[in-house]
């Protein structure tokens, strides 16, 4: 039964509304043996996240319909969001009070600026987070 | 121009120096019955094919200070005894005459075990007056003996190493204590994440621009550091101002942006909570 589960492919949503950043983030996920979902924006994000209960979510902050931060907010509203490991991917600089604020209150993994950060870089935080680096 | 008569009179003591004053041998042969003796020791002596081999030679002359010419030949022979090369030249000597004798070594000598052999020649001669030492010849690599060549490079490169893990392992050690995170237990609990985050942020930066990251967090408005850590010590004004004016620095003076991630173990306590 464990090996079941241990062998099982983690899930990924991915909340960005760039879709050459989306695809990059899928094509690369997929390849590393994650199952990954997909939302355009804050909201369809959250629904996404509460409806498939994925293992960990990759968040942009700017996006139409909701940005990212309300999009955490929310999901660390539900019971099951408390727990779930954020990696916010963004282009923002956290310069700005009130965004820190939030980051710190819903505090997830990784504030990541993307342009610094490779994708394997990536790979490596997501597998690190859910303990995954003997399994693959 | 030979001088008579030698051979009851004429006694030559032939001293050979190798230049560099390792070796010395001597030859005496008397007229009254003949006496040889030939010191020699064992060479550490080395040449490389084409190269020089500076022999000093000394011939003494104790035969009552009449001059004689004598014939000095110069012989290299190889381990089986077979000449490969020889030369000769007269000199006169009335009573002692010192000179260097410059032989080249072949270019195509092979490696290995040689001995270079003089002998005298002289009217009135009573028996063959000769000494000869050993030598190697040995290729050379970068102007180094081939056999040091290994030998030096050998324990350079074992020195090199051990400097190399020394230098690693102290720098390495240097590093984890400058840029090990900072325990901030005993910081108000309200706002510990802040100065773990700050002081994580400062210390990233450090590893990235040196100490300039340190001056920068200096400056900033609400946070007071240790100058030479980066520790967080107070935090005076709202302290997610003081996260924000911090990256907005870094990213001014520096052009760099700055990412951030938590530390688990306070995560995990505030889940519980």
């Amino acid at each position: 039964m464990e090996q079941t589960v241990a062998l099982k492919k983690k899930k990924i949503l991915i909340v960005e509304d760039e879709a050459a950043v989306k695809n990059i983030l899928r094509d690369t996920l997929e390849k590393s043996n994650f199952s990954v979902i997909e939302a355009g924006n804050g909201q369809t994000g959250v629904a996404l996240a509460l409806s498939d209960h994925p293992d960990l979510i990759l968040l942009d902050i700017l996006m139409p319909v909701m940005n990212g931060m309300a999009a955490l907010k929310k999901i660390r509203q539900d019971p099951w969001g408390k727990r779930i490991p954020v990696i916010i991917l963004t282009n923002i600089s956290a310069t700005d009070e009130q965004l820190v604020k939030g980051m710190v209150e819903e505090r997830p993994e990784y504030y990541l600026i993307k342009s610094d950060w490779k994708m394997q870089d990536i790979i490596k935080k997501i597998k690190k987070i859910l303990n995954i680096d003997k399994i693959n | 121009m030979t001088t008579f008569p030698f051979h009851r009179v004429a006694v030559f003591i032939i001293s050979l120096f190798i230049a560099t004053g390792w070796y010395s041998l001597a030859i005496a042969q008397t007229t009254g019955g003949p006496t040889v003796t030939n010191a020699t020791t064992t060479l550490a002596i080395k040449v490389a094919p084409g190269e020089i081999l500076p022999v000093s030679v000394k011939l003494s002359n104790f035969g009552g200070g009449s001059r004689v010419d004598v014939l000095v030949q110069y012989d290299i022979l190889n381990s089986s005894g077979t000449v490969i090369y020889t030369s000769n030249e007269t000199v006169a000597v009335e009573t002692t005459n010192s000179f260097i004798k410059s032989i080249q070594i072949p270019s195509g000598t092979k490696e290995g075990d040689y001995s270079e052999k003089t002998s005298l020649i002289y009217q009135g001669q009573l028996t063959p007056a000769t000494t000869q030492f050993s030598f190697k010849v040995e290729p050379k690599i970068l102007g180094v003996f081939r056999s040091d060549f290994y030998l030096y490079g050998g324990l350079t490169l074992i020195g090199g190493i051990l400097l190399v893990l020394l230098g690693h392992n102290l720098f390495g050690r240097r590093k984890i204590g400058r840029f090990a995170p900072l325990d901030y237990s005993n910081a108000p609990p309200d706002q510990r994440v802040f100065y773990e985050l700050i002081s994580d942020t400062i210390l990233g930066m450090r590893q990235k621009v040196g100490d300039k990251a340190l001056i920068i967090a200096e400056h900033i408005d609400g946070l007071v550091i240790d100058k030479h850590t980066g520790r967080v010590l107070q935090l005076t004004i709202s302290p997610a101002k003081v996260v924000a004016e911090l990256v907005a620095g870094y990213e001014k003076s520096l052009g760099k942006k700055v990412s951030f991630s938590f530390r688990n173990s306070i995560k995990e306590n505030e889940i519980k909570e």
